[in-house]
């Protein structure tokens, strides 16, 4: 059974390259992101996440929604335990598959068949795990002979094509997405959405960050919406969105 | 409308209670930082990977490919062995495998170093994408300068065929086997502490590339300890990269490293196991966030 349990999480960093006393005040007044603070070193501290305590069990699809800055892909990672929490205490059950970013990781000299086999190992697959996928991987990319060439020679589209056909192989109980139907085709889009669908039958939670409503509104049965790094709302995906978009709602007193 | 939690409405309080207690969390540090030395090396089929790979990428294009490691090697130390004996004037005999050997023992050693210092702040791209150990970054980057040295070893073999009076091939030369084994522990060890410091203060990068130039200049390689008198002697001779330099270039020439070298090396790497042990378990979390 998967599960993932935070109790009061905060997430907090430092960052270096900014002087706490020229800046504090400029940053102090800005209106998105998590809030910004001076700790007793003079250092830029942000707090990304503050106090959340939230329960995600078997079978929940939440979609996480949020301004820029919301604090949407610091959750992503902390549930990805990228990011270690700096207060309070994280507890996740199941295989994780983070789908965050899919470029990194793309050997741009080397052709795709290799980063296939790249990105495989690096998910912890082994070779003969890998070898028996690899057709399928390359079925779904649709990019035919150009996989024996190096991905250098690939317009962005088909490296989208290609990091997605990958990511999207292995079976986790945990997927986490960050909004990726960013660029692609219509054709892909399509495959690639059939693709998602039947990722997240087989996962058994799935978190997934988006702007697209409609995709929350098609998948997720509850909808957590972030706020200058707090939970605003968790629950009701009708709810969550028409707060997301300052709608007046009757149960906003529920939150 | 099932499940609304602000944060007030919380549960399991001792729970919660329980693991703010300071000690606790000493103790889930340091067995965070063991399973991921752990984790590191029994993924190994990552590292070992990703580092071929590292070597092969860098040479794609090239017809005569990671060859070129050997050939820009040869060219260098054998300039420099026959340039130096004349310069100094030493028997060429003598002098030309001491300084190949050496050479090649200092430049796995130095980019070692070098390299190792980059080893987080470089790999920062899949560190914040997928949860992998931090120890595989510093694996990766350790056994990609193992295959470099191994390309670089060819080296010497046409040493062994002119020099064969004063370089052997003997029993001695097995000792090579444990030598890069100790180097490598070394590598990983050290390595970790250098990548989260070069991780943390970017500077440090840049600072230790000039160190490491002016040990290469302190450290015996183009010269032999025993141009020292006596008393100076030990000094060189305790300098810890000169019992690592040794512990591959003794077994290159067909000799055994001595009874002192051997001691402080395993001094060095007693110390280096701790140390890096001790500095990983209390900053391994925030390693993320110096990225």
């Amino acid at each position: 059974m998967a599960a993932i349990n935070l109790h009061s999480v905060s997430v907090e960093f430092p960052v270096y390259n900014v002087n706490a006393r020229s800046l504090k005040k400029e940053f102090l007044r800005l209106a998105t992101g998590g809030t910004v603070r001076e700790d007793e070193n003079h250092r830029v501290i942000i707090s990304a996440l503050n106090d959340i305590s939230l329960t995600i069990s078997h079978g929940d699809r939440i979609g996480l929604v949020g301004h820029n800055g919301s604090g949407k892909s610091s959750f992503l990672r902390l549930l990805a335990s990228i990011y270690e929490p700096t207060r309070g205490k994280i507890d996740i059950q199941g295989h994780i598959s983070p789908m965050l970013d899919l470029m990194p990781g793309i050997e741009m000299e080397l052709t795709g068949y290799e980063n296939i086999f790249i990105r495989g190992t690096l998910l912890g697959l082994t070779r003969t795990e890998i070898n028996k996928q690899t057709q399928e991987i390359a079925d779904l990319t649709g990019l035919g002979d150009f996989l024996t060439m190096p991905t250098r020679t690939y317009s962005s589209g088909m490296l989208v094509r290609l990091a997605f056909a990958i990511s999207s192989q292995i079976k986790p109980d945990i997927l986490l997405i960050d909004e990726i139907f960013g660029t692609g085709d219509a054709s892909f889009i399509q495959t690639a959405k059939e693709r998602m669908i039947n990722l997240l039958d087989q996962s058994s939670i799935v978190v997934m960050a988006t702007h697209s409503d409609g995709l929350i509104k098609e998948f997720c049965n509850k909808t957590l919406l972030l706020e200058g790094g707090s939970v605003k709302y968790f629950g009701d995906t009708e709810t969550a969105l028409a707060l997301y978009h300052g709608e007046e709602v009757l149960t906003e007193t529920a939150s | 409308m099932e499940s609304i939690f602000s944060p007030a409405t919380s549960y399991e309080t001792d729970t919660v209670s329980d693991n703010n207690k300071p000690f606790n969390i000493k103790k889930e540090q340091r067995r965070l930082a063991l399973k991921d030395i752990i984790d590191g090396i029994i993924k190994w089929r990552v590292w070992l990977l990703i580092s071929y790979l590292d070597v092969k990428l860098r040479y794609r294009r090239s017809s005569l490919g990671p060859f070129w490691i050997t050939i820009s090697m040869a060219i260098t130390t054998y300039s420099m062995g026959y340039l130096y004996s004349h310069l100094f004037h030493i028997n060429l005999q003598i002098y030309f495998p001491y300084l190949v050997a050496g050479m090649l023992s200092w430049t796995l050693i130095s980019t070692q170093v070098t390299d190792l210092t980059e080893a987080l702040s470089s790999s920062e791209g899949l560190i914040k994408q997928i949860k992998l150990p931090y120890t595989i970054y510093i694996h990766k980057i350790a056994a990609r300068n193992i295959i470099i040295f191994f390309h670089n070893i060819i080296v010497i073999i046409p040493i062994l065929a002119i020099f064969h009076e004063v370089a052997k091939v003997n029993f001695n030369t097995l000792l090579l086997i444990p030598g890069l084994f100790v180097i490598y522990v070394n590598s990983i060890s050290f390595g970790l502490i250098l990548g989260m410091i070069g991780a943390r203060y970017r500077d440090i990068v840049q600072i230790i590339k000039s160190l490491i130039q002016v040990a290469f200049f302190l450290t015996p390689i183009m010269w032999s300890p025993d141009i020292l008198p006596a008393k100076d002697r030990l000094i060189a001779v305790l300098n810890p990269l000169y019992c690592l330099v040794e512990l591959i270039r003794a077994p290159l020439l067909g000799m055994t490293p001595t009874l002192l070298t051997i001691c402080v090396s395993a001094l060095v790497t007693v110390i280096g196991i701790a140390y890096s042990f001790v500095m990983f378990a209390k900053h391994r979390s925030r390693i993320i966030y110096w990225l």
